[in-house]
């Protein structure tokens, strides 16, 4: 098809509004991806503008880097596995143990409250719990001189963030089973525990790829928890090298640090797309009809793995209890008078850093969703020269870890003639670049179930190209249209890893106080600040819910998905 | 002048292994105003290309494309003022039926109460009335067909293109809906070219047929004369069932299908020379007794029985009707065979 293509190529190019589309994205992704990041390469390999390796053979020679290396693969290994157990032990509650809806809806919320929470959350929380003054710790088992810092606490923290991403990857992939399959297996006369074995996990294994790889990359980039949790003791690459910038203001070894976290992420990626790829195992026959209730779970395991996840399901949601009585409490474990003062006192000091953080995220909602469509529907339905390296290009920001893409601005952006640090337009183009990914992939995935002969249709009917993206195509990927605001709102109200290296003395963030009054041991104002966070994150959910559940269009339910999925 | 006229029209594609192939190949056709011309042949002899080239959803390489004797070669789709009825009906997911069907009129800027009106009208044409407020998720495979019909006509297009438009619908289905469409096609008296590789269907609901094979036009003609007088073994073989004997002439009004074998027929043609006929299996007459035929495999279909008769070396299909009054004949029987020149046609 290599002319047809060069036709169209052709076509695409003398279309001159789309070659001005195409123009601007490419310098705005020329700007804000690649640029840093070559800029974050070349410093860290050259030295009077000479290539040298010596900045990262004497940062590997540091055992304390070394040791920092290790952790964050023995951190992320872990998360990885933990992170997958419990996804699948709240996949199977959700698919195999027929309990009722309203429990499962229950369920759902308290498994998917870790995800739109700003990052500290689970820290706090922990702290709260098993600190020295902490609520399971010192009063109910009595014990003092506890610590609630180091590499279990990290660990914990991590895995009850991060695995509601392995339940959102595993949940499909079991309900898509067909029963029948299952039931098949069992009346071969195969025992229930044989069946599991050999056919429902066996069909799961490269949704569990997949979720641990997903796992490993987000503890890997987690910048936030081990900053609270991890202690001394216990180093992690991105906080070494957030450190080394803050503390030491040394920013080669800072990016050559960021850039060892770039080996495992690569091999992450290379993992993905050799042994995930496009590749399951699912039996999609879209002919499930009545779905029978599976037999091939046991009543008794049934109930063990409900109770198991309502456990689990308890745990998250007495941290966020714990959360929201310290914030209404003077002091935590001290003096438990109710009082309002820490939502007095972010709504006075505070109040710089809500202003700063909603117009930031106002102001890169619009702008995101816009080019994530944008991007998405020329990625889908164009062809023009170029398009797979946009594709790709168009990821870089998504797949690095923050910490990286931060360093990278923070060095591409600091001195003229691109001084853009300090101000508000680097922070918003980095939650722009790094965030809407997601709208973009809910485009594609949109577009290709919607039909080629749809738009032709259109065209039969008498509409030229402008009226048929405004009549048919923007309506249909509306969803996803919304679903990319929602991502780039909630991670701007919640994100740290990369914005920790751009904000100033005029324009400060929510999640940046969080930290600071974190490291002031001010746990009230940061509990008060966490709830305020997790209160307007969820409202912004509700109410995109409610407008993709308006929209009615058949595309709608795969958007919401991606909402929280991003 | 006709509605529609292609000239010479090619589009070549780039396959993988097989290099630059053509779709569609110095493809020539007029269709009369008010003509069904049905477009048939197998998968991959070109003529949903055709069709698309007729629609501009494809540009051609090579030829001219008229409509209404304006030529609309390089002419945007949406300018082309076709209607068109995909295989996959194609409705608007995200609208309703009456905004689905009013689409075309309102992007051609018409009044709401002219859309009311001739939504309203169509939709009863093709039995929908009431399904106005729907979604076209909620309609049977059927009715969305209908819908997406309605849709292609209540604009008043020139041309009316249909692609496979009853494939997915199921055998009884079909046959309906293949009336309805000739029905309604005729009502409208709309010129129309429509896609099959179903010749049943094609021979069913055409006024002129054009069969397709490897990107050529091989023959086109009204479903009896491509019954009756295929081109060659290719028209022969796709349009109905034929047993194809090679054949020897042997004099002014005999040819020769196996030694000995002659059939009283005259060709016009030397002879000596050898020739291909054609014989319909509903064409051939069986009569047990002790003639050169034996009977070797039977089949009871209802309104007709299948026989399978060889007769010096040669197989041939026989079709017959008459077994409601006739007792069947047995396996293994001998049969004399009755050939009606008329019935014969020669290659």
């Amino acid at each position: 098809m290599r002319t047809e293509r060069a036709r169209e190529g052709r076509r695409t190019l003398g279309d001159p509004a789309l070659l001005g589309v195409l123009a601007v994205l490419w310098l705005l992704l020329a700007l804000f991806v690649l640029y840093p990041l070559a800029e974050l390469l070349v410093r860290a390999f050259s030295d009077d503008g000479r290539f040298t390796l010596e900045p990262l053979l004497s940062s590997l020679a540091d055992a304390g880097h070394r040791a920092a290396f290790v952790n964050s693969l023995v951190l992320a290994t872990t998360v990885g596995v933990l992170g997958t157990a419990l996804g699948l032990l709240f996949a199977l509650t959700a698919t195999r143990s027929g309990l009722s809806r309203h429990w499962l809806t229950a369920l759902d919320a308290a498994a998917l409250l870790p995800l739109v929470s700003p990052p500290f959350t689970t820290s706090i929380a922990i702290i709260f719990s098993f600190g020295p003054k902490g609520f399971i710790s010192h009063h109910l088992l009595g014990l003092d001189n506890v610590t609630a810092y180091g590499f279990w606490s990290t660990a914990l923290a991590e895995t009850l963030t991060y695995f509601p991403i392995a339940y959102l990857t595993l949940r499909p992939i079991l309900s898509a089973i067909d029963p029948n399959l299952e039931e098949m297996a069992f009346s071969l006369g195969g025992s229930r525990w044989r069946i599991f074995r050999t056919v429902t996990m066996p069909l799961c294994v490269p949704g569990f790829a997949n979720a641990f790889l997903l796992l490993f990359a987000a503890s890997l980039a987690d910048f936030a928890t081990p900053l609270i949790l991890a202690g001394n003791s216990f180093a992690v690459l991105p906080t070494q090298a957030y450190l080394q910038i803050t503390g030491m203001f040394d920013f080669k070894g800072g990016a050559v640090l960021s850039l060892m976290l770039l080996v495992p992420a690569i091999g992450v990626y290379l993992a993905q797309r050799r042994w995930v790829g496009r590749r399951t195992y699912v039996t999609v026959t879209g002919k499930v009809g009545q779905r029978s209730r599976s037999r091939a779970v046991s009543p008794v395991a049934a109930a063990g793995l409900a109770a198991a996840s309502v456990a689990v399901a308890a745990v998250i949601l007495y941290f966020y209890a714990l959360l929201l009585y310290a914030s209404l409490v003077v002091a935590f474990g001290a003096n438990e008078t109710f009082t309002l003062r820490h939502y007095h006192v972010i709504f006075t000091e505070g109040l710089p850093a809500i202003r700063d953080t909603l117009v930031i995220a106002l102001i890169g909602m619009p702008l995101g969703g816009l080019y994530g469509v944008l991007v998405g529907w020329l990625i889908a339905r164009r062809r023009f020269p170029g398009r797979q390296a946009m594709e790709v290009v168009s990821m870089i920001n998504y797949a690095l870890p923050g910490t990286i893409v931060g360093i990278a601005y923070l060095m591409a952006f600091n001195d003229p003639p691109l001084a853009l640090t300090g101000g508000v337009m680097i922070i918003v183009a980095c939650y722009v670049f790094r965030y809407s990914p997601t709208g973009i992939r809910a485009t594609v995935a949109l577009l290709q179930q919607i039909d080629r002969s749809i738009e032709e249709a259109s065209a039969s009917l008498g509409a030229g190209t402008v009226q048929t993206f405004r009549r048919v195509t923007l309506p249909l990927i509306a969803p996803a249209f919304f679903a990319g605001l929602g991502v780039v709102f909630i991670r701007s109200m919640t994100a740290i890893s990369a914005t920790i290296f751009l904000v100033s003395l005029s324009w400060t963030l929510i999640t940046v106080r969080i930290l600071e009054n974190m490291t002031e041991l001010a746990l009230g104002p940061a509990a008060a600040f966490s709830v305020f966070v997790i209160v307007v994150v969820f409202a912004v959910v509700a109410c995109l819910s409610a407008v993709l559940r308006r929209l009615r269009t058949p595309t709608a339910g795969a958007a919401a998905q991606s909402l929280l999925g991003g | 002048m006709a509605a529609i006229e292609l000239s010479g029209v090619s589009k070549r594609f780039d396959h993988t292994v097989k290099g630059e192939v053509y779709a569609v190949r110095d493809v020539s056709l007029s269709v009369a105003e008010g003509e069904l011309l049905t477009l048939l042949g197998p998968s991959g002899c070109g003529k949903s290309t055709t069709l698309r080239m007729i629609a501009g959803f494809e540009e051609p390489d090579a030829g001219r494309i008229s409509i209404g004797g304006t030529d609309v070669t390089r002419v945007l789709p949406n300018r082309r003022g076709i209607g068109f009825v995909f295989q996959n009906y194609a409705l608007f997911p995200h609208l309703t039926i009456f905004e689905n069907v009013a689409y075309g009129l309102r992007v051609q800027g018409k009044g709401e109460a002219e859309i009311g009106r001739a939504v309203a009208e169509v939709l009863s044409l093709v039995g929908l009335a009431s399904y106005e407020r729907q979604q076209p998720h909620q309609l049977s495979g059927g009715e969305q067909q209908r819908v997406a019909l309605a849709r292609a006509v209540v604009f008043q297009p020139r041309v009316l293109l249909f692609d496979e438009p009853l494939s997915n619908l199921d055998a009884k289905l079909r046959v309906e809906m293949r009336e309805e469409i000739r029905a309604l096609q005729k009502r409208i008296g709309i010129t129309t070219v429509y896609v099959t590789h179903d010749q049943e269907e094609a021979m069913a609901i055409s006024d002129r047929i054009a069969v397709m094979d490897r990107g050529q036009v091989v023959q086109q003609g009204t479903a009896q004369d491509l019954y009756y007088r295929p081109a060659s073994e290719f028209v022969a073989r796709f349009i109905g069932r034929a047993n194809l004997v090679a054949a020897r002439v042997r004099d002014a009004d005999a040819v020769e299908i196996a030694d000995g074998l002659v059939v009283r027929l005259a060709t016009g043609r030397a002879a000596g020379t050898p020739a291909t006929l054609v014989i319909r299996p509903e064409m051939i007459g069986l009569d047990p007794g002790d003639g050169p035929g034996r009977v070797t495999h039977r089949t009871f279909l209802g309104e007709k029985t299948d026989y399978v008769v060889e007769l010096g070396g040669i197989t041939l299909q026989v079709a017959a009707t008459d077994t409601y009054r006739r007792p069947p004949i047995d396996v293994g029987q001998k049969v004399s065979l009755r050939f009606h020149p008329e019935g014969i046609h020669v290659l």
